[in-house]
C-alpha cells in the first residue's frame, strides 16, 4: 500500500534523510520511531506528499506522491504533529469544510463529519470553537479530520500529544480498531504505545532506516549489539545478615565473581533482611541464562534466595541501543 | 469545489475575526466623512469623485491588510501541511484564497451604494451613472491588482508583517518607478516603464473614461501577480 523506494532530502548542506526504502502492505500498523532531528518527519511529510523528495520515489496505492499527487493524497488521511487548526472554526464547520476538500458531495460529508465527531468522542464540543477547546479536543478533531473520507492510509504524527491518560488509552483504543481494516504509520515518542499498536517497528536515526522488524524482533536483533541497554538482567532478592549497606557489599560480593556476570547493582534498600539487586551479563555471556549458576553458587555458599528472574530487554531498551549505535556510526562518519 | 469550498471559507474567516470588522470599519468611517463634508454640502457637483480617489488611496493599505494572511497564517499556523497533503490542487488553493480575498473586498464595497442612492435622493439634477460605473470599476480592478500582490508576497514568507509590508512596497515602488523612471530613460524603455503604470489609468477612470486597454492592464496585471503565487506555492513542495 506504502512503497518508499530510495528517498534522500537535504535542507542546504544538512542530509536530512540519506536514502530510506521500505514497504507497507495492506492493514498493517507500523510505528516509526527515532530521535529528535533522525529525519522521522521529513519522511512522514515526504510520504504525505508535503514534501517532495531531492531522489527517490513514493507511491501510494499505486499512485506516485510526485506525479500523480491529487490522486495519491486522496488515498491518505494524515494527522501532523500538534494538530494544527483553524482556531476560528467550530469542529463542525472546520470538517464539513475537510470534507469538501476531499472531494465528498454535501450529503456524503455531512454523513462522514456525523460518524466521526461520534467516533473521536467530539458531539459534545461540536458547536464550540477549535480555539476555546483543550489540547486533548484539538488532537481529536485532527484525528477525526485524518479519518473522515475513510482513507485506505492513516499517517498519524504523534497522536497521542497532548493526551490525559484516559484519552490515551480512549486514542489507543480507537487506532488499535482504525488498524484492523487500514494501512497504518504512526510516529510517537511513548515506545510503549507502539510496542501496544504496531505489527512492525521502523527505526530511523541521522536519515537512514536502522532497524524494520515486528517489536520481539527488534528486541533481539538490537541485542546482538555491545550495549548494557539490551543484554537481559538478573533480578535477584537475597538474604543479608543486617539491613545495613556496608553489610550488603560483602554479602554480594559473590555474585560479581559468578562466572558472566559484569556488574552487579543495588535495586533497592534492604528491608527486614531482605536486598534486592541486580546482575548484568557480561556481552560474552548476553545470551546464555545464568540463572543456574547463580542459583548453584548461592546454594554452596548457604545464601538464602527467594526471587531469581531474568528480565529481557524492553523495546525502550532496544531503541536506546540501536540510536546509541547509529550515533556512533555517525560520528565515526564525520571523523572519518 | 475545492476552490469554491476556500474561498468561502477564506472569505468567511475574515468576518470571524476582529480583522475583517475592523477593516470594514475604519474604511467606512474615513469613506463616510469625507462623503458627508465634501459631496453632501450645498453647491457640491452630484459626483462621487472624491469617495472614488479616497477609497483608491485607501485600498493601498487595506488590500495588503487583508492579503497578508492569505497564506501567510497558513505557513505559520501549520494548517499548510493539512492543506497541502490534501487531494486539492495547488492552483485551487491559490485561486480559492485569491477570490475569497475578493468578496471580501466586495462586501466592503457593498455598504458604500448606499452613497448613491443619497446621492440620487437628494442630487438636482441627478447625477451621472457612466462616471460612477467607471469609478466602481477601476476600485473593483485596482482591488484585484493590489490583492494578487498580496496574495504573492503572503505566498513566499510565513510572516504577516512582511508580508503587509513587501506588498505595501511594491504598490508603492511600481507607483513610483512608473512616475520617475521615464524621466531618466531613453526611449523607448521610458514608455515601457511609463506603460507599466496604474495610477494614470485609474485617474482616467476616475474622470468616467473606460478604456479596454486600462482593463486589459489590470486583468493581466493581477494574473501575472497570481501566477507568481502559484509557482511560490509549488515551490514550497520542493524546499
Amino acid at each position: 500500500m506504502i512503497q518508499v523506494r530510495d528517498i534522500r532530502k537535504s535542507y542546504g548542506r544538512l542530509r536530512a534523510v540519506r536514502g530510506i526504502s521500505f514497504d507497507l502492505p495492506q492493514g498493517q500498523v507500523a510505528g516509526l520511531l527515532g530521535p529528535n532531528g533522525a529525519g522521522k518527519s521529513t519522511t512522514i511529510r515526504m510520504i504525505t506528499g508535503a514534501l517532495s523528495p531531492d531522489s527517490g520515489s513514493i507511491s501510494i496505492d499505486g499512485f506516485s506522491t510526485t506525479r500523480q499527487g491529487p490522486r495519491a493524497r486522496s488515498r491518505i488521511g494524515y494527522l501532523p504533529e500538534s494538530a494544527p487548526l483553524y482556531p476560528e472554526m467550530t469542529p463542525r464547520s472546520y470538517l464539513q469544510f475537510r470534507a469538501r476538500l476531499c472531494g465528498l458531495s454535501r450529503s456524503d460529508g455531512r454523513r462522514a463529519v456525523d460518524r466521526v465527531l461520534e467516533r473521536c468522542w467530539l458531539r459534545d464540543v461540536a458547536r464550540r470553537r477549535i480555539g476555546h477547546l483543550s489540547k486533548g479536543y484539538r488532537q481529536r478533531v485532527g484525528l477525526a479530520g485524518a479519518m473522515l473520507a475513510d482513507p485506505p492510509v492513516l499517517i498519524l504524527d504523534e497522536p497521542g500529544n497532548g493526551l490525559d491518560p484516559t484519552q490515551i488509552r480512549e486514542t489507543r483504543e480507537l487506532i488499535r480498531e482504525l488498524g484492523r481494516e487500514r494501512t497504518m504509520l504512526i510516529s510517537s515518542h511513548i515506545l510503549a504505545e507502539i510496542e501496544l499498536i504496531a505489527d512492525r517497528v521502523l527505526v530511523i536515526a541521522s536519515g537512514t532506516l536502522r532497524a524494520d522488524a515486528p517489536p520481539a524482533e527488534l528486541v533481539a536483533q538490537a541485542s546482538s549489539i555491545s550495549s548494557p541497554h539490551v543484554r537481559p538482567r538478573y533480578v535477584i532478592e537475597l538474604r543479608v545478615p543486617s539491613d545495613d549497606r556496608a553489610a550488603l557489599v560483602d554479602a554480594t560480593a559473590w555474585l560479581a565473581r559468578v562466572p558472566g556476570v559484569e556488574r552487579v547493582d543495588l535495586a533497592a534498600s534492604p528491608r527486614d533482611g531482605w536486598a534486592r539487586v541486580t546482575a548484568l551479563p557480561d556481552a560474552a555471556h548476553a545470551h546464555e541464562d545464568l540463572r543456574e549458576a547463580i542459583a548453584g553458587d548461592a546454594t554452596s555458599r548457604g545464601v538464602m534466595l527467594r526471587e531469581l528472574s531474568r528480565e529481557l530487554p524492553s523495546l525502550e531498551q532496544a531503541f536506546l541501543a540501536l540510536i546509541e549505535s547509529a550515533q556512533d556510526d555517525a560520528s565515526a562518519e564525520r571523523a572519518a | 469545489m475545492s476552490t469554491i469550498a476556500i474561498a468561502l471559507r477564506e472569505w468567511r474567516s475574515l468576518f470571524r475575526l476582529p480583522v475583517g470588522w475592523i477593516v470594514i470599519a475604519l474604511f467606512l468611517l474615513l469613506t463616510g466623512i469625507v462623503f458627508a463634508y465634501e459631496t453632501l454640502s450645498p453647491g457640491a457637483p452630484a459626483s462621487l469623485r472624491n469617495f472614488f480617489s479616497l477609497s483608491g488611496f485607501m485600498l493601498m493599505v487595506v488590500a495588503p491588510a487583508i492579503s497578508m494572511r492569505l497564506l501567510s497564517e497558513e505557513y505559520r499556523m501549520g494548517t499548510w501541511e493539512v492543506l497541502s497533503t490534501l487531494p486539492v490542487r495547488e492552483s485551487s488553493i491559490v485561486v480559492g484564497k485569491y477570490a475569497g480575498a475578493c468578496l471580501f473586498l466586495v462586501s466592503m464595497f457593498l455598504p458604500t451604494l448606499a452613497y448613491v442612492a443619497v446621492l440620487y435622493r437628494f442630487a438636482d439634477p441627478a447625477p451621472d451613472p457612466g462616471p460612477i460605473l467607471a469609478g466602481y470599476l477601476a476600485l473593483a480592478l485596482l482591488g484585484l491588482f493590489y490583492l494578487s500582490i498580496g496574495l504573492c508576497c503572503s505566498a513566499i514568507t510565513s510572516n504577516q508583517t512582511l508580508a503587509f509590508l513587501a506588498t505595501l512596497m511594491t504598490i508603492f515602488a511600481i507607483h513610483m518607478a512608473s512616475a520617475r523612471l521615464p524621466a531618466l530613460l531613453p526611449e523607448p524603455f521610458a514608455s515601457i516603464v511609463r506603460e507599466l503604470g496604474f495610477a494614470p489609468r485609474a485617474a482616467d477612470f476616475a474622470r468616467g473614461i473606460v478604456d479596454l486597454a486600462h482593463v486589459a492592464y489590470f486583468l493581466a496585471g493581477s494574473a501575472w501577480f497570481v501566477l507568481a503565487a502559484y509557482i511560490a506555492v509549488l515551490a514550497r513542495r520542493w524546499r
